[in-house]
């Protein structure tokens, strides 16, 4: 009896150490759970498109490359089954794009202001002002944007960037009006992105400068920089880099936006190219129409969508990624970080 | 070293539980299943009421489907509840084609689809089986900025619309508010109605208020070739002259916010936010305004024309008091294989109170729907006393 429960003991005992033993090899634990944790991100990401391609076989046999084609003709009809892709794919470039241009100014602005010229006193109120924009639900945006901005702000503006732009030969194609008396527009789209996606860029732009070594700010002023010309020609070269991965991270936001976007655009697919008219985009189509989606066309040609959305923000994002790459290889930061 | 072996076995612990946290749901539901299945043995299915009353909240029936009914299902749930205590009833407002995949698939007890199942989809589901449980109406709103203000403290009358002018509007063929066609029947309305472009806002999301709208327009005239779905391609997009909301409230944003603008919505809805909507000029060449007494009518009107699979439309009425545009909003059940016999006793006896109850059709019709007339609702209950489990009839 008491040996039999001795050797139990020494049985555990064993254990107790041969898993000690094993534990001890931590770093190797820790290195295969961070690995695998790494590499289920990656199988996700495939896993996903793997599913988008699998369950958009017959939509993209029925319509091929015509899905896609730019045509300011296409038509996307659930009756006659007959679904082409191009004023969704427009709506969400065109959208993504003009918010991006129009956020990055502002961003940089804030961002430098931020980091550099504010005084300390105001920085940090602001910084959580930014933060809690950055919060907001996007159907708040929404809201707000049908019943306060589209008609007060958005409206003013789209008429009369349709009459000053409107007329000239190339730009004008895209601020051909009248633009709706709501505001619900491809315009108000952009401008809501712009708002959204401001505190993102802002907030990595202001940990860029401020990541930025005192040195370098004080070998330009010692040198007799202003401090717009240490700004402008120092720091933000400096921090390019920085800067674009933050126009990527906005860039994300905007091409993946469904509520607000779906709310203030006014979902028509009607055929220009007009900022000023209402549009639609990828992310909206899906979120619209797939509940109700019944034929076997209709949900594949919005998977299909899906699947297109998937490729081109991976490509954009690619794209961006080279963009850094360019620029932090010459940039003098990758020296001092040798 | 201490310290990494530490971390590794903290890790480890925390895996560990939180797969155990996930593994826990699983036993939870077998506990109930089995409850159930021992009640079916002790209870003899000939006489169910000898059967011993069932612990609250014990069987769980869960739907999905039509958002277009939900206010009435929520509110039927929720007092059924007081009805049967053992019975708790999920209705889930994800669309009638998610609500049509989820019936077929099986994992939901019933749909609500205000769209009718094609038919390769009654035989995928093999006893699948529609039945209408309520009707709405579909109304025009609109935004008119009128040319001049109306005499101090009058009203303005509403507007009135005949099917071809509904129809031309949305052809973008009818496009400024003092068009012959609409002063034709708005003589009351000639100094008023300005000479403005219309603006006519649809539903951007597929829904069965779009679907009973289309195939209204479809019915009315011989012009509209857009169909009647669930989503279509709008004519009017393409003229420019339309514009897309999200959800009833999307489309009454729309038209609020825009002046001289038309769009429609559920008559529930248009009553529960107190907005203006045009009366129409039906079959019948009379003057109807949407409520539950022209609903009841075009109801009335269909009353004969269900079909062997419990279907009908009722757009388009003839009756001289019908309104045009409304339809059907219907459930859809499995009839011969419903899994578990209490659940399926459980449900039918849910939806026998929910079309007989007079509690039910009072909820229904405060919230602008209305109930099926008698002799519908008659075919109706003979449809449900059809549906059997495991070969024996559910209802007595």
């Amino acid at each position: 009896m008491i040996n039999k429960s001795r050797a139990v003991l020494s049985m555990f005992e064993r254990l107790r150490i041969r898993a000690g033993k094993a534990l001890l090899h931590g770093d190797r634990i820790w290195q295969a759970l961070t690995v695998g944790m790494g590499l289920g991100v990656l199988l996700l990401i495939l896993w996903i498109g793997w599913i988008l391609w699998q369950d958009s076989p017959e939509a993209r046999s029925a319509f091929g490359l015509s899905f896609l084609l730019p045509s300011l003709d296409a038509s996307w009809n659930p009756v006659l089954d007959k679904f082409q892709a191009w004023p969704f794919i427009y709506g969400t470039l065109i959208t993504s794009a003009a918010a991006i241009l129009l956020a990055l100014p502002i961003s940089l602005g804030i961002g430098i202001f931020l980091a550099e010229l504010c005084p300390a006193w105001l920085r940090l109120p602001l910084g959580w002002m930014l933060e809690l924009l950055a919060a907001i639900p996007s159907v708040v945006f929404g809201l707000w944007g049908i019943f306060v901005f589209l008609p007060r702000i958005v409206e003013p503006i789209g008429a009369a960037l349709g009459s000053a732009l409107g007329p000239l030969p190339l730009l004008g194609a895209f601020f051909t009006g009248p633009i709706p008396v709501s505001g619900a527009s491809r315009l108000a789209a952009a401008l809501i992105l712009t708002i959204m996606i401001v505190p993102t860029i802002t907030a990595v732009t202001r940990d860029v400068f401020l990541a930025i070594p005192r040195s370098q700010r004080e070998a330009a002023f010692a040198l007799g920089a202003t401090e717009w010309e240490t700004i402008s020609q120092v720091l933000v070269p400096y921090g390019l880099s920085g800067i674009l991965g933050a126009v990527i991270l906005g860039l994300g936001r905007a091409l993946g936006e469904t509520m607000a976007v779906t709310m203030v655009i006014g979902n028509s697919i009607e055929g220009t190219l007009s900022l000023l008219r209402p549009g639609y985009t990828m992310s909206s189509i899906i979120a619209n129409e797939f509940a109700e989606a019944v034929s076997v066309l209709h949900s594949q040609a919005l998977i299909e969508i899906g699947l297109l959305l998937f490729f081109i923000t991976l490509l954009l994002n690619l794209v961006a990624r080279f963009l850094v790459w360019r620029v932090a290889r010459r940039s003098p930061q990758q020296e001092v970080r040798g | 070293m201490r310290k990494n072996m530490f971390f590794a076995v903290a890790l480890i612990t925390l895996t560990g539980l939180l797969l155990s946290a996930c593994g826990g749901a699983a036993p939870a539901t077998v506990e109930v299943t089995r409850a159930v299945n021992q009640t079916v043995v002790v209870t003899p299915t000939s006489d169910p009421n000898a059967a011993t009353p069932l612990a609250p909240g014990s069987v769980q029936i869960n739907g999905a489907g039509a958002t277009f009914p939900l206010p009435v299902y929520s509110a039927w749930t929720y007092a059924y509840k007081y009805v049967d205590p053992a019975v708790v009833i999920n209705y889930q407002g994800i669309g009638s084609g998610g609500g049509k995949k989820a019936i077929i698939d099986g994992t939901v007890d019933f749909a609500g689809s205000d769209s009718l199942l094609k038919d390769e989809e009654y035989t995928s589901g093999k006893d699948l089986q529609m039945y209408p449980m309520l009707a709405g109406a579909v109304v025009p709103i609109y935004n008119i900025k009128w040319a001049q203000d109306f005499a101090s403290g009058a009203n303005a009358p509403a507007l009135v619309l005949d099917r071809q002018t509904l129809v031309d509007i949305y052809n973008a063929k009818v496009t400024r508010w003092n068009d012959p066609k609409i002063l034709a029947t708005n003589p009351d309305l000639a100094d008023y109605l300005p000479n403005s472009a219309i603006t006519a806002v649809h539903r951007s999301d597929g829904s069965g208020t779009t679907e009973i709208f289309t195939k209204s327009l479809t019915s009315f005239s011989t012009d509209w070739t857009a169909g009647g779905a669930s989503a279509i391609e709008w004519p009017v997009d393409k003229a420019g002259n339309g514009m897309g909301g999200k959800g009833n409230q999307g489309v009454a944003a729309a038209v609020i916010n825009t002046p001289n603008a038309i769009g429609y919505v559920e008559l529930s809805y248009a009553i529960s936010n107190g907005m203006t909507y045009a009366s129409m000029i039906n079959k019948a060449g009379k003057t109807v305004v949407a409520n539950a007494a022209s609903l009841n009518a075009a109801m009335s009107d269909f009353a004969g024309a269900f079909s062997d699979k419990l279907t009908a439309t009722i757009v388009d009425a003839s009756g001289a008091g019908s309104w045009p545009i409304a339809g059907y909003t219907y459930i859809i059940l499995h009839t011969q294989n419903m899994p578990d016999c209490v659940k399926a006793q459980k449900l039918l006896e849910f939806l026998r109170w929910a079309v007989t109850d007079p509690s039910a059709g009072q909820q229904a019709s405060d919230l602008g729907y209305s109930v099926l007339p008698a002799a519908v609702r008659d075919t109706v209950l003979s449809k449900l006393g059809e549906v059997t489990c495991k070969g024996t009839a559910v209802l007595h």
